[in-house]
């Protein structure tokens, strides 16, 4: 069914889009003014030591062997170690990137629950109070940053309230308690038995996903908003409502099916954007997941680190557009069928 | 199956709802919870690391042979004695240390650490071969006697009672040699292996560290100082003042390291929380490049001195972060002299130096800082305050990492960096400020603030060594005395502008916790009420 060409063609740009962007991350990486070695010694160290230190990161070599030398450690599995925490850059991403999976997944999930039915309404109630509402909605989650907007949901939710648990992942006596299976606390914590924990976990969630949900949303809503009335103008809509087909029935079997495969990439592309997007979020929140490891790393010049979650998160980004097309082309039959 | 699911579901949302609603707050009476940046710890391993928050950890996971109090006074930790004479210190180990590890601590031990400490030779390794002991001598130095004696002999460069205050820093940390060795990897010395995990005889051992996120330690019931009071210590990453502040307020964290001077200033009238303003026995400092011809004038120096308004700057940029000082010696410690008089801001009298020196017409500068408060804000009243006498100054922001490695490269014209003292006397407080053995570019002393600066002071460098060998304490003190009148007879290139507090949020539930100039609080004797 699927064509095996488009496949493999489609597979062929991702290893060249990979590549491509270690290559261009590790130049920018090796540019930048930054001084990992200094991050290392300490301001104080003696010049003696800072040399060995540099010899020591690889740092002396010219760039495009230490480019060389990146690329053949790569696929061999090895990321390197990074200069910020001593641990092998896998080992970091392993418990950095399930933290941030867990806040932008169910972030997508919020805003795809709320927001494609929002835009639906908006557009079939179109220039009525719900469309101005939708409006008015999607166009506060654009423009309010989501720094200014957690600070204030930290103070009602959590400071004045109190319905919520603060920064971080978990109250602090659970520290430690699950035995990581996925990384994912609230995952982790229902593998363990321990609901208490998974309740803790989400009350310390919900609002970091909330915060990047209504971003999320207020973009999928005006989306899903847009796409409908294209199809809404089209002749087979006229003609079902011809026939007397109800207004449910037109949105299930007729409008739903049409939009479906443009709903798949905006999806693609939120979930992209908030694996990657969360820094500022995670800052407020004081979450320990990519964003901030990456800002932090980027601080200090440490650049292994840097260039492995450029990877991942270039990777992640490669394979939902990979999946999505892949989901066009079984939904689409234009493209199904295509030879 | 299916409904076992269900219920599973069911249970986990009622649960959460339940959660939900009563959202816990307070930590719990035997949980210390610090709420600070975990960012710059970037390492463990007592010989490495040197960040402030890392020293506090590591303190309390390591054992040094003295301690110090907040106030200055060496006190026992490890050496249960000690004799000091004219050609050696002479220590008597605690038969009863044990290291985590269950090990007895031993004088071998102790020899091992601080020949690894300085064969390790990252900056920590400056606290010793400021005192002449360096990694080819340090070995012909440091004698094991029997199992829980040792003697370590003086260099001659300095007197054996201010050796004991480099002693009681984080620096010397005895490791456990059994565990450290064999994690040997490339001749590291066990580096790679202690940077995240510990091998100590401290009141707490580490249970984990994640990177930006936490540090958990636990108590040592088997702690040769009884066990601690606390059961557990948690460091959390909170780099927000903001949150930080929410946090102390209800009560998810005891204690808040990183708080602005506005959220501080918060909590000055909130009953549940005492701010604490730990004197760092330090300054705000203003270096200037030497190299820079204009700033080699004495009297544009001057100039720039009398045009910076101090009095505005700290009480509307530094509140609790700084006071008012132009000697690097705190005005509260001992031998201390007044600030000269004419060093005030006076920018008629800034004029009138500048139209004096070479550059009457003014000239063109950068200041380069930290961007870290509150530093940035000084640099901004700074470059207010030379606009005024008609510099034109530019500032430029930058990570630690950038401008710290412009420092040591002498590619500033003004930057904005901090000291810290590490013993309670002029020589602590003054020694960065005062001691240049080689100004010379190939001699490529990056370590030293007054080589970053360019500034030559053989005279000065010869007494501040001549003090810190001197074991009078009359004569010393009069050296003492010397060095800061030289200092300011010199016009300082590296200027001292603020004596630096860093101020700390404590809850009113936690009681013992005493800030230390030296980053090196033991939480054993901490506690926590209900």
């Amino acid at each position: 069914m699927l064509n095996t060409r488009l496949l493999t063609g489609r597979l062929g740009q991702l290893v060249l889009s990979l590549f491509v962007l270690i290559a261009v991350t590790f130049v920018i990486g090796r540019m930048l003014p930054t001084d990992p070695v200094g991050a290392i010694v300490g301001e104080l160290a003696s010049p003696e030591a800072y040399e060995a230190m540099r010899v020591r990161m690889g740092l002396d070599q010219p760039l495009i062997m230490q480019f060389f030398r990146y690329v053949t450690d790569l696929l061999q599995g090895d990321m390197g170690v990074a200069a910020m925490t001593g641990n092998p850059v896998l080992q970091d991403l392993a418990i950095a990137a399930p933290a941030t999976l867990e806040l932008a997944t169910l972030a997508i999930i919020i805003s795809f629950v709320l927001g494609v039915p929002l835009g639906l309404a908006a557009a079939l109630r179109r220039d009525t109070w719900v469309d101005q509402v939708a409006r008015i909605i999607s166009l506060v989650g654009h423009s309010i940053p989501v720094f200014w907007f957690g600070i204030i949901g930290l103070i009602v939710f959590y400071a004045w309230l109190g319905l919520i648990g603060g920064p971080g992942r978990v109250d602090v006596f659970y520290e430690g308690l699950v035995p990581p299976v996925t990384g994912m606390i609230t995952i982790d914590s229902l593998i363990a038995g321990r609901f208490d924990i998974f309740g803790n976990a989400m009350s310390h969630i919900i609002l970091p996903a909330m915060m990047l949900a209504y971003a999320a949303m207020a973009y999928i809503t005006r989306m899903t908003r847009a796409f409908t009335l294209e199809q809404l103008g089209q002749d087979y809509v006229t003609a079902a409502r011809a026939k007397g087909a109800s207004q449910t029935r037109l949105l299930f079997r007729h409008i739903l099916p049409n939009i479906a495969v443009q709903l798949i990439t905006i999806l693609a592309i939120s979930y992209g954007g908030l694996l990657e997007g969360a820094v500022v979020t995670e800052i407020v929140f004081s979450w320990p997941g990519l964003g901030q490891y990456m800002t932090n790393a980027l601080l200090i010049g440490d650049i292994n680190a840097v260039l492995a979650a450029t990877i991942v998160i270039g990777i992640v980004f490669m394979v939902l557009n990979f999946l999505s097309d892949i989901a066009y082309a079984m939904l689409d039959p234009r493209t199904r069928e295509a030879r | 199956m299916r409904t076992g699911f269900r219920r599973t579901v069911l249970a986990a949302l009622i649960a959460s709802a339940a959660t939900i609603g009563t959202a816990q707050a307070r930590t719990p009476a035997d949980t210390l919870v610090y709420g600070t940046s975990l960012a710059q710890v970037i390492s463990l391993d007592p010989h490495q690391g040197q960040d402030v928050t890392a020293l506090e950890i590591m303190a309390n996971l390591y054992d040094r042979l003295v301690a110090s109090t907040p106030d200055g006074k060496l006190v026992p930790q490890l050496a249960a004695s000690w004799e000091v004479d004219a050609s050696a210190i002479t220590f008597h180990l605690r038969p009863e240390a044990l290291f985590a590890s269950g090990r007895p601590v031993t004088a071998e031990d102790v020899v091992w650490s601080l020949t690894r400490l300085m064969q390790l030779n990252q900056a920590p390794a400056s606290k010793l071969s400021l005192t002449g002991y360096t990694k080819d001598n340090i070995a012909d130095l440091l004698h094991v006697i029997d199992p829980h004696t040792l003697r370590i002999d003086l260099t001659g460069d300095v007197a054996g009672d201010l050796l004991m205050y480099r002693l009681s820093e984080v620096a010397t940390s005895v490791v456990d040699r059994d565990l450290v060795e064999p994690n040997d990897v490339e001749g590291d010395l066990g580096n790679a292996w202690l940077r995240n995990h510990a091998a100590g005889s401290g009141p707490f051992s580490l249970q984990a560290w994640r990177p930006n996120d936490i540090v958990l330690m636990n108590a040592r019931p088997d702690y040769w100082g009884g066990a601690p009071e606390l059961s557990r210590v948690v460091m959390r990453h909170v780099p927000e003042s903001q949150i930080e502040r929410l946090m102390l307020e209800r009560g998810d964290i005891d204690i808040a390291g990183a708080l602005s001077s506005g959220d501080i200033a918060y909590f000055r009238d909130a009953g549940e929380v005492g701010i604490q303003a730990i004197p760092t026995g330090g300054f705000y400092v203003l270096a200037m490049n030497m190299e820079k011809p204009e700033l080699a004038d004495p009297l544009v120096r001057e100039a720039i001195f009398r045009s910076i308004d101090y009095a505005g700057i700290q009480s509307a940029i530094l509140g609790p972060y700084g006071t008012e000082r132009h000697v690097p010696v705190p005005a509260g410690y001992a031998d201390a002299v007044a600030d000269p008089p004419d060093w005030s801001f006076d920018p008629d009298a800034a004029k009138a130096l500048l139209a004096e020196s070479d550059y009457p017409e003014g000239f063109a500068l950068t200041i380069k800082t930290i961007n870290q408060t509150p530093r940035v804000e000084i640099a901004t009243a700074v470059q207010a305050g030379l606009a005024r006498i008609g510099i034109r100054a530019s500032v430029v922001q930058g990570s630690g990492a950038d401008i710290v490695s412009q420092h040591r490269g002498r590619d500033f014209d003004i930057l904005i960096p901090q000291t810290g003292s590490y013993m309670p006397n002029v020589m602590g407080a003054m020694e960065q400020f005062s001691s240049n053995p080689d100004n010379r570019k190939e001699a490529n002393n990056a370590g030293n603030f007054v080589w970053r600066s360019a500034w030559d002071i053989p005279e000065l460098t010869k007494i501040t060594a001549q003090a810190l060998r001197e074991n009078d304490p009359a004569a010393r003190s009069l050296l003492f005395t010397q060095m800061q009148e030289q200092f300011i007879e010199a016009v300082p290139a590296v200027f001292p502008m603020f004596e630096r507090f860093q101020p700390i949020g404590v809850s009113k539930r936690v009681e013992g916790y005493h800030g230390h100039p030296q980053n090196v609080v033991r939480l054993d004797a901490v506690t926590k009420t209900e």
